[in-house]
């Protein structure tokens, strides 16, 4: 094979990385903060925000994010009579963002939940707050926790970009797809695959530092 | 002077009636010990002292202070929340459990508090924190985290992170029972030290040598009410109560 057209696929299936990449941090950046929020609400004493969250986590983890990406992108504007219509990046990015703050959501909860009872009565007898004690007691030991899980999803994460394909974003798989058609070589893909190997090879190097960095304390 | 006080307190748990009409109170400066068999109400009594829990019925009182008052119809009514974590900052607590933040190093464990709650310097509360472990003998932990250490020197860090913030009133509930025999001694030594400190101390134990030799004032508690109480000698050497007899015996047998 021609190193010149190797060389040429490429480049052009790499530039579909930079898609890729602005969906994985956009996601990361918005969901991370909004599953931490809709955690607390789930932790909160309003019991109308439980019921509210619990449809949102249940219907966001327990239908195919396939097809909530053709719903935002095709139905919505389907509904509205064309009246909501976003683009494909910005309909990934929107399903992206509510879908992967559902999963983070849960991961928050349990993280947040498995901290025993005694830290808290210990932080309220030494006359800590409730915004102090999560500030400074709760979360940062809930961060430990929720590490891991973090890390698998954001594995994930990367390897669901692919999905944004299907509504004509052109990242990494959308335009080794394209290449493979139009050259009838499955080349393409295997460059693919090696991108995205190499991408979550670096997420799990993050995370394993991450991880590293909280290794210094046990919670028992 | 009566620095706590509380008058006929009742609480639940759902239908579980716990404490039955409590009435309770320590003099500046006084050691007292609370003694009773498990699923008295020791510890809930403790915990409505520093609003851990909420009281159903009664009042409470800290330095004339009312965090909970009886209103018209007997219930128990809580002054704003802020307020009662002000006042309760004057009482420190020692849990069985120690409950140390385990993210945080010996020092910073004792530096928490003083520095986010009461806006001390942190400079000043270094300070403060290690002339507090050489009070408790680990000096030499200052780096360590709680997961480093053994059950009584956690539990020697617990009782300097809880002088850390000048407390009046100490309360400790059972502060050698997750200990190994061999660690038992290291605590309740520091905790006699504090004896003569002139802060006024709540204890709840089992170990009732220690009780007797340090308490001014010995409760029996039973079923949710406080059924005696009385000096050292009385409650523990010779009680009049055939259930403090009977409760005694056991504490030796099992011991
Ligand atoms: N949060 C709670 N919810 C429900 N029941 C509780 C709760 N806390 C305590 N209880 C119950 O209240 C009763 C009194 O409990 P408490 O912990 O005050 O007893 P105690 O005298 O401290 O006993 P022990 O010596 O075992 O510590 C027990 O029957 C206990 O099961
Ligand atoms: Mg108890």
């Amino acid at each position: 094979m021609d190193i010149g057209y190797l060389w040429d696929i490429t480049a052009y299936i790499a530039l579909g990385a930079g898609v890729t990449l602005k969906v994985f941090f956009i996601t990361l950046a918005l969901s991370v903060p909004l599953g931490v929020l809709c955690a607390l609400g789930k932790l909160s004493r309003f019991k109308i925000l439980h019921g509210v969250l619990g449809v949102y986590t249940w219907l966001f983890r327990g239908t195919p994010l396939l097809l909530q990406l053709f719903f935002t992108y095709y139905g919505l504007g389907i509904i509205s009579g064309g009246r909501i219509a976003f683009g494909p990046e910005m309909a990934a990015y929107i399903t992206f963002v509510v879908n992967y703050a559902a999963y983070f959501t849960e991961i928050f909860r349990g993280g947040i939940q498995s901290i025993g009872r005694g830290q808290y009565e210990a932080a309220k007898a030494l006359g800590m707050n409730q915004w102090l004690t999560m500030k400074r007691i709760v979360l940062p030991q809930a961060i430990k926790i929720i590490l891991p899980p973090m890390g698998n999803e954001s594995i994930n994460l990367i390897k669901d970009t692919a999905l944004c394909s299907v509504i004509t974003v052109t990242e990494i798989l959308r335009n080794a797809n394209r290449v493979m058609s139009r050259d009838f070589n499955v080349g393409a893909l295997v460059i693919a695959a090696a991108i995205y190997l190499l991408l979550t090879f670096i997420v799990i190097q993050v995370f394993r530092r991450l991880e590293k960095r909280y290794a210094y304390y046990t919670i028992r | 002077m009566e620095i706590v006080k509380a008058t006929n307190l009742h609480k639940y748990f759902g239908k579980l009636h716990v404490l039955k009409g409590v009435d309770f109170h320590a003099d500046k400066g006084e050691i007292i010990s609370v003694i009773g068999p498990s699923g008295s109400g020791k510890s809930t009594l403790l915990r409505l002292l520093n609003h851990l829990e909420t009281a159903d019925r009664g009042s409470i009182r800290i330095d004339g202070q009312y965090i909970a008052k009886e209103n018209a119809e007997g219930r128990s009514e809580y002054i704003s929340g802020k307020e009662t974590l002000k006042i309760c900052r004057r009482l420190g607590m020692v849990f069985q459990s120690f409950n140390l933040f385990p993210h945080m190093s010996v020092t910073e464990n004792l530096m928490e508090a003083p520095v986010m709650v009461s806006g001390v310097s942190k400079a000043v509360a270094a300070e403060k924190a290690e002339s507090l472990l050489e009070k408790v003998g680990l000096t030499d932990k200052r780096d360590a985290y709680p997961g480093q250490l053994s059950g009584g020197q956690q539990q020697r860090v617990a009782i300097a992170r809880a002088l850390a913030m000048d407390p009046e009133i100490m309360l400790f509930d059972e502060p050698t029972s997750a200990l190994d025999p061999e660690l038992i001694g290291e605590v309740l030594n520091v905790i006699k030290n504090l004896a003569a400190e002139k802060i006024t101390m709540i204890i709840v134990t089992h170990e009732m040598n220690f009780a007797r030799e340090i308490s001014d004032r010995v409760l029996f508690m039973d079923g949710g009410v406080i059924v005696a109480g009385g000096t050292p000698d009385d409650i523990l050497v010779n009680p009049d109560h055939q259930r403090i007899r009977d409760f005694l015996r056991k504490i030796i047998r099992e011991a």
